[in-house]
């Protein structure tokens, strides 16, 4: 009889579905797998996301049983999503400040607060652009120049410094209307890329990049313009494995690590 | 090709499916059968989702279930981890956010039940539920199919409340529609073209299956 | 007052009284004009509608609905019949059949379902599905899955109405036979008087919402309680007969007492009765005249039947007599033809009345 036969069919699809929901602990279960090693979880400031690859790298010559699981995005941003309890390891930053303002909620120990590198200014625009980065600062103020895109200076640290160093030079009011704000710097840096932004004013790191290099011209902005970008990081209290996040921390601070931040345009710390 | 992202989408979208079939299966009789004068607020709050900015939902979930809230911290008392930025809690934002898929469809469908089936199976001795499952619902397979359909791919394109809830964790939050934000942002156009592809590919496919199905004839197959 | 089924129901258009005996013969027709709230009525005895406050459904002497009491529909054990079948359109007969019998234990539902089938005329159709039914069958096998439970009180809603001519008087006869044998007490909803003639033994008419007579058909043809009444059924002579004879076209028919002899005409496309089948005789008063006896020579009219004047009464422009011929006769003629003819209670008179005006309608007691 059809009505019998539905209702065999609707068990079916019950017990399917508890059985995959079973496994909806997640791809990625809280438990760690101790047969694929630890995973330290970081979040990093999009500029040193290229920067990180070969950190990686490094990581995986040194502490074959350590493995980084990265997300980039805007340092305030993780700074709010910390606080919310996203379960981070490592928290790379491109301002030195928001560390110590996660010491400051409890959320870290000042022990572990540690500087690693001082980021620079770049005038960056692609290939097509009608500017010439040689110009300065100054060449955004032309009409040609159309957009110019900067990181959200409401929560990424290099929009902030972006903005700053574009009111000392004297152009902010021209160029204020043709701002065009990435979410994180390595987002205004695409727009450069793509020619959907005539110019923007990112991180050296990301026009380093090997990807980026063919993509587009760069003059250095003038260290004066602007505070300078000091970026360090902190092993968070809330992660899983403090030991591997710190030994993490070691190799980014190590020679080798240096020796990487370097080729990235980061100075040292101080 | 982010395979690791595409399988995080792919459980998460099949499991908020199978969660929200079982809920609006019944919230959905409840709306289109209820006598009571106030389901039409209820039927306003499900279709919330469909009209609020993906920001919007995000941020309340996250207030919701931030690890300072009392559910968040209900949760991590309960399983040691938090609930946002985890895959549980993506699933509680996918399942909300996925609500009226899931549901409207299928009021639609019972909504075109003839009414006299239902007094029958009642005169006939079924209670509430009774009815639900043996007159309307073998009679709204066109939009419980629909509903699943609907479901399945709006979760798999969720962006917004993915990253503001999930936090874009690669292997636990970071989704196809995530990863191809990122490849983007790592100047990495052949892997987001390449996602991006496999996407629409998915769409197509999705979308002419339910096409397909909706044309079956046979009761509780016309459109809804 | 166990024993029979009380409403006092107001709701919409509905302001009615009825009390309907539980036992005794089964078939209680609520009849009336569309909108008369007739349905409206059913509804409330089958538990679908709820009747506003102050209104009373009792059945025995459980209460079904009453101030702070609604039992619903699925708790009252009643069957019901909606004017097109309704039948679920997902399930094959036996399992539409079958649907209201949870109750009963599994190894027994088969049994049922044949014997529900077979009471309805419907054994054939087993394992057929509901796509492939025609509308009298389809109405056979919404009448077996409402009998299937074996329900206390039997509801019909326009059962024929929605069925071609050929099909309802076929089914028309089964019905009653059904009804009778499956002895659940029947109320039944109907805008057709020839099928509450066929059906019922009680007629109750509704009009308005209210419940203005409720009697035997042949009373309440035959002698509607006011003008609105009569307005609904007309005036009719409603009387039991058996026929005796059939050929030439025609049927002979005895009535009352068996001494009085009518000729009928055989209806072409309705259901064939013949010798030995209990019938109601129905004839319009419209189609009776009335002659002074003497009068000799061969007429066309078949029927000449030589009575006593029990009663004259105005009636608007007609005036109206009833004659008894070995059974009661209601005949309407005009006021000068009551003056010619000098008609008073207890004149002698011959009513003619043509074969074709003589209505058979089956009606097996």
């Amino acid at each position: 009889m059809t009505g019998t036969r539905r209702g065999g069919r609707l068990r079916w699809l019950l017990a399917i579905g508890a059985l995959v929901a079973s496994g909806c602990g997640g791809p990625a279960s809280s438990a760690p797998d101790p047969t694929a090693g630890t995973v330290v979880r970081v979040a990093a400031a999009s500029d040193l996301r290229f920067a990180l690859e070969e950190v990686a790298d490094l990581v995986a010559r040194e502490d074959p049983d350590v493995e980084l699981a990265v997300t980039c995005g805007s340092s305030g941003q993780f700074v709010q999503q910390i606080g919310n309890g996203a379960p981070f390891d490592l928290f790379l930053s491109a301002d030195l400040a928001y560390p110590e303002q996660l010491v400051e909620e409890g959320l870290a120990e000042a022990d572990d607060v540690f500087a690693y590198g001082v980021g620079r200014l770049v005038l960056w625009v692609g290939e097509e652009s009608p500017v010439d980065p040689g110009g300065g600062l100054a060449a955004l103020a032309d009409p040609a120049v159309r957009t110019v895109a900067v990181a959200n200076p409401e929560h990424a640290p290099y929009g902030r410094a972006a903005v700053e160093a574009l009111r000392a030079a004297g152009v902010w009011d021209v160029v204020e209307s043709k701002l065009v704000l990435g979410e994180n710097v390595s987002q205004a840096a695409d727009f450069v890329r793509s020619g959907n932004a005539d110019a923007g004013v990112v991180a050296l790191s990301l026009a380093l990049a090997p990807s980026a290099e063919a993509e587009g011209r760069w003059a250095e902005v003038p260290l004066e313009l602007f505070r300078p970008l000091e970026q360090g990081g902190v092993v968070l209290a809330g992660a899983r494995d403090p030991a591997a996040a710190r030994a993490v921390r070691d190799v980014l601070l190590g020679e080798d690590g240096r020796a990487v931040l370097g080729s990235y345009g980061f100075s040292p710390a101080d | 090709m982010d395979w690791q992202a595409v399988a995080v989408s792919a459980q998460l979208a099949l499991v908020t499916t199978l969660i929200l079939l079982v809920l609006a299966v019944p919230l959905a009789g409840w709306l289109a059968f209820s006598r009571r004068r106030w389901t039409v607020a209820a039927e306003a709050v499900v279709a919330l989702p469909l009209v609020l900015p993906p920001t919007v939902l995000g941020y309340y979930l996250l207030v919701a279930m931030g690890a300072r809230s009392p559910v968040g911290r209900w949760w991590q008392e309960l399983t040691g981890s938090t609930l946002a930025f985890s895959f549980s809690g993506l699933l509680v934002a996918s399942v909300l956010s996925s609500l009226p898929f899931a549901v409207q469809p299928l009021l639609a469908a019972y909504g075109g039940v003839d009414g006299r089936l239902l007094e029958a199976s009642a005169v006939l001795g079924r209670g509430w539920w009774g009815t639900l499952g043996r007159v309307a619902l073998p009679l709204s397979r066109a939009g419980l199919a629909t509903a699943a359909v609907l479901t399945f791919a709006h979760t798999v394109g969720e962006f917004g409340v993915v990253l503001m809830v999930g936090g874009n964790i690669p292997g636990v939050t970071r989704t196809a529609s995530i990863s191809v934000y990122d490849s983007v942002q790592a100047f990495d156009q052949v892997a987001a073209g390449r996602t991006s592809l496999l996407l629409l590919g998915f769409s197509l496919v999705v979308l002419t299956l339910t096409y397909t199905l909706q044309r079956r004839g046979g009761p509780g197959w016309a459109r809804p | 007052m166990s024993g029979s089924l009380t409403v006092r129901v107001r709701r919409h258009v509905v302001d009615a009284e009825l009390v309907v005996p539980l036992k005794g013969p089964p078939v209680t027709a609520l009849f009336g004009p569309s909108g008369a709230g007739k349905t409206t009525l059913l509804r409330c005895v089958a538990g679908l509608e709820r009747p506003d406050p102050g209104s009373v459904v009792v059945f025995g002497d459980e209460l079904w609905s009453g101030d702070d009491r609604h039992v619903p529909a699925r708790s009252r054990r009643v069957g019901l019949l909606f004017q097109d079948h309704a039948l679920f359109p997902h399930l094959d007969v036996d399992a539409n059949v079958a649907y209201g019998l949870r109750g009963v234990p599994r190894s027994l539902r088969g049994e049922r379902v044949a014997e529900a089938l077979a009471t309805a005329g419907a054994g054939h159709l087993a394992g057929r599905r509901v796509r492939e039914l025609s509308g009298g069958e389809a109405q056979r096998v919404a009448l077996a899955r409402a009998l299937a439970p074996r329900p206390r009180l039997l509801l019909l809603d326009e059962p024929l109405s929605a069925l071609d001519t050929p099909t309802r008087s076929r089914l028309r006869v089964d019905l009653r036979e059904v009804l009778l044998r499956s002895g659940a007490p029947t109320l039944l909803v109907s805008h057709d008087r020839t099928e509450v003639l066929a059906l019922a033994d009680r007629v109750a008419v509704v009009v308005g919402g209210r419940v203005l007579q409720v009697g035997e058909p042949a009373e309440v043809f035959g002698r509607p309680a006011d003008a609105a009444v009569a307005r609904v059924v007309g005036v009719e002579t409603a009387a039991p007969g058996v026929v005796r004879s059939r050929g030439d076209g025609v049927l002979g028919v005895e009535v009352g007492s068996g001494a009085c002899r009518l000729t009928a005409v055989e209806v072409l496309g309705e259901t064939a009765v013949g010798p030995g089948d209990q019938v109601l005789v129905c004839i319009r008063a419209e189609d009776v005249a009335l002659e002074l006896p003497g009068r000799a020579g061969p007429s066309s009219p078949r029927n000449h039947l030589p009575g006593t004047v029990t009663a004259v009464a105005v009636d608007g422009p007609l005036v109206r007599v009833d004659v008894d011929c070995g059974f009661p006769l209601a005949a309407y003629i005009t006021r000068p033809a009551r003056e010619e003819l000098g008609l008073v209670p207890g004149s002698a008179v011959v009513a003619s009345v043509k074969s074709p005006a003589v209505h058979l309608v089956p009606h097996p007691q």
